[in-house]
């Protein structure tokens, strides 16, 4: 029962503030010195036609009527048509989503491996583990467009190793049915299509991943060493157990909550780092696509991807706290 | 009876007189700690350390680092790196800083308020924080930027907007916490008014766990504002900014690596800077 009571009061919160996203990108749109029939009509339009599209457009109406008549448009996937493209803004995001999905799934997983990597090394006193702890403070503070802007001097310039910009290099790759190159070459029996978007993914992927995986890896750190020295701790090795039984067997499981409360957050910070090295590695992903949005200043673009972003990562900490609440009673107190 | 206990705060760390002693942590967190002000001093002697003017092309253009007269190269138009480097350091370091301002203000007042209120004031204002804290906070910059149109002014305003709630939330926590101590409550009977209670008596306890917050946020602001900058959202064309000035140099690098490298080292040297000298305040202000 306080289960279903715990999810459904995480689910209320979520909705309300997405709304409140919506509320405030609504807001913005209407403080924006850019007048959205200008915009459509250019400068050389008449007094008429100006009157007519704005009652086209429903701007002449009251402000609360054009909020309702925009969550109404929300909630059937209509973010109104770009400027820039003169495509809806949906139809706009739904090409470019696959590829930054993409990407930011890669980026996550290379930052849990390096962050659980980093905190069990750590934990276990690994020799080289110091010099590795280093390695990964620095690329956390190293802004992530020079992290790829080094990898590709490296992996690519250098050595030769990795491609430098794009999703694949194999002309014929298959358009379907989930957009995501790694699995829909799996699917279609292309091994080397997966194998190529690998390799494309890896660089981009992993100058997203190093600040996460330092972030989420003292964090499991932390509360790793903190577990240690509890009492069943003492019960367990009293009992004979090895290290490594005490730690993978009682202590993660313990330990593991905190860190996946920080990843969920650090899910925003990704975003932000998908948005920045899509543009060093030619990524045509959602940060191109703002990219190409923020000089033209395209708002129903931008207000997409900000929409979209926002609801994302709404959603996927109010699905890491309900997983956590799965895993561990106390939490739903 | 219940007797209160006389609560004798220890001295805190930084008011304890300074030794020379290279041995000493503490010696070295000053040092670390001191990284603030040197920065703040190399950022405003920017014009004077600068060979060049950063705006106007000064020599031939594409020079590689020693090459002709520039220590770190030349741009595609002739235009001293270095010198431009260093005026987006400083351009960047003061941004850092306003907005950590900005945030410190806006959070520290609205975290005083709920704390010291209570009741649904508290409530109110909490829920506005926590719902700004549920989003990403980069990615709403970025709209807001957008909304108002790029320039320089307007992304701070926007990272500002968006930074706030952390610092409220920290506040916030202090002054409750501190809102339960006997001092307060004396402070009450004696008949200390609702503000007076704050500033002087909810305030000054508030304030070590902000300032430590603050100095570690310093990095990360440096990376998110190099970051906003990157995607175009900074200032203008002609003016030296280290994001911008590698993003727009980026079809140089497998040729000239220096023009889009140099300044994001810049970054990264302006945070790692940041980082070392917050760890080292926090070391100071609160020896865990």
């Amino acid at each position: 029962m306080t289960q279903v009571r715990f999810v459904g009061q995480r689910f209320a919160a979520m909705v309300i503030i997405v709304l409140a996203l919506a509320a405030a990108v609504f807001a913005l749109q209407k403080m924006s010195p850019l007048d959205p029939v200008h915009a459509r009509l250019g400068g050389q339009a008449s007094q008429g036609a100006i009157a007519a599209e704005r009652h086209a457009l429903g701007l002449d109406k009251p402000i609360v009527t054009q909020f309702g008549h925009y969550l109404a448009g929300l909630v059937h996937g209509d973010l109104g048509d770009s400027y820039r493209t003169r495509r809806p803004v949906t139809t706009d995001l739904l090409a470019y989503v696959p590829a930054t999905a993409e990407l930011a799934a890669s980026g996550l997983i290379i930052a849990l491996v390096l962050a659980i990597a980093f905190a069990f090394a750590s934990t276990l006193r690994v020799p080289g583990a110091a010099l590795f702890r280093l390695g990964l403070m620095l690329g956390a503070s190293v802004p992530t467009f020079l992290l790829g802007v080094f990898g590709i001097l490296l992996f690519y310039q250098h050595f030769g190793w990795l491609p430098a910009s794009g999703r694949t290099s194999i002309g014929n790759a298959p358009t379907g049915p989930t957009h995501l190159l790694t699995l829909d070459g799996l699917l279609h029996g292309r091994p080397d299509v997966t194998w190529d978007a690998i390799k494309h993914l890896l660089m981009p992927a992993t100058a997203i991943a190093l600040g996460p995986a330092v972030a989420i890896g003292r964090v499991l750190r932390s509360s790793l060493e903190g577990e240690l020295g509890s009492d069943y701790v003492r019960t367990a090795r009293a009992k004979g157990r090895s290290e490594r039984q005490i730690l993978l067997g009682h202590v993660v499981r313990n330990a593991i909550g905190a860190a996946v409360s920080m990843t969920g957050l650090q899910v925003g910070l990704m975003f932000a780092g998908v948005l920045v090295v899509e543009q060093v590695f030619g990524w045509p992903g959602l940060g191109l696509y703002i990219a190409e949005s923020i000089p033209v200043a395209d708002f129903p673009a931008i207000a997409g991807v900000t929409l979209l972003l926002g609801s994302a990562y709404v959603v996927i900490n109010a699905a890491v706290d309900v997983i956590q609440a799965a895993a561990d009673p106390r939490i739903r107190v | 009876m219940a007797v209160a206990e006389p609560f004798v705060a220890p001295r805190p760390a930084w008011r304890r007189p300074v030794s020379l002693d290279l041995r000493a942590p503490r010696t070295w967190s000053i040092i670390g700690a001191s990284l603030f002000a040197v920065m703040t001093l190399i950022a405003l002697a920017a014009p004077l350390l600068s060979p060049h003017d950063p705006l106007v092309p000064v020599g031939i253009p594409l020079a590689g680092p020693g090459h002709g007269g520039f220590l770190l190269g030349s741009d595609s138009i002739g235009r001293d790196v270095l010198s431009r480097c260093l005026y987006g350091m400083r351009a960047s370091w003061f941004a850092a800083l306003v907005v950590i301002a900005g945030g410190f203000l806006i959070g520290g007042l609205v975290g005083l308020v709920a704390g010291s209120s209570g009741g649904w004031i508290d409530n109110l204002l909490m829920r506005i924080t926590d719902g700004f804290l549920a989003l990403p906070a980069p990615v709403l910059a970025i709209a807001v930027v957008a909304s108002l149109g790029p320039s320089f002014t307007h992304t701070l305003i926007a990272v500002s907007v968006v930074w706030w709630p952390f610092y409220a939330r920290i506040v916030r926590g202090e002054i409750s916490k501190l809102a339960a101590r006997p001092h307060v409550e004396a402070a009450r009977l004696a008949g200390a008014g609702r503000v007076r209670i704050a500033v002087r008596h909810l305030l000054p306890g508030a304030l070590p766990a902000a300032v430590v917050t603050a100095s570690l946020d310093v990095g990360n602001l440096v990376l998110a504002l190099a970051g906003l900058s990157f995607l175009g959202l900074g200032q203008s064309a002609p003016a030296p900014e280290l994001g911008a000035d590698s993003a727009r140099n980026l079809s140089l690098l497998l040729q000239q690596w220096w023009v889009p490298v140099v300044p994001g080292i810049a970054v990264a040297v302006l945070a790692v800077i940041a980082n070392v000298a917050g760890d080292s305040v926090r070391n100071l202000i609160d020896p865990a």
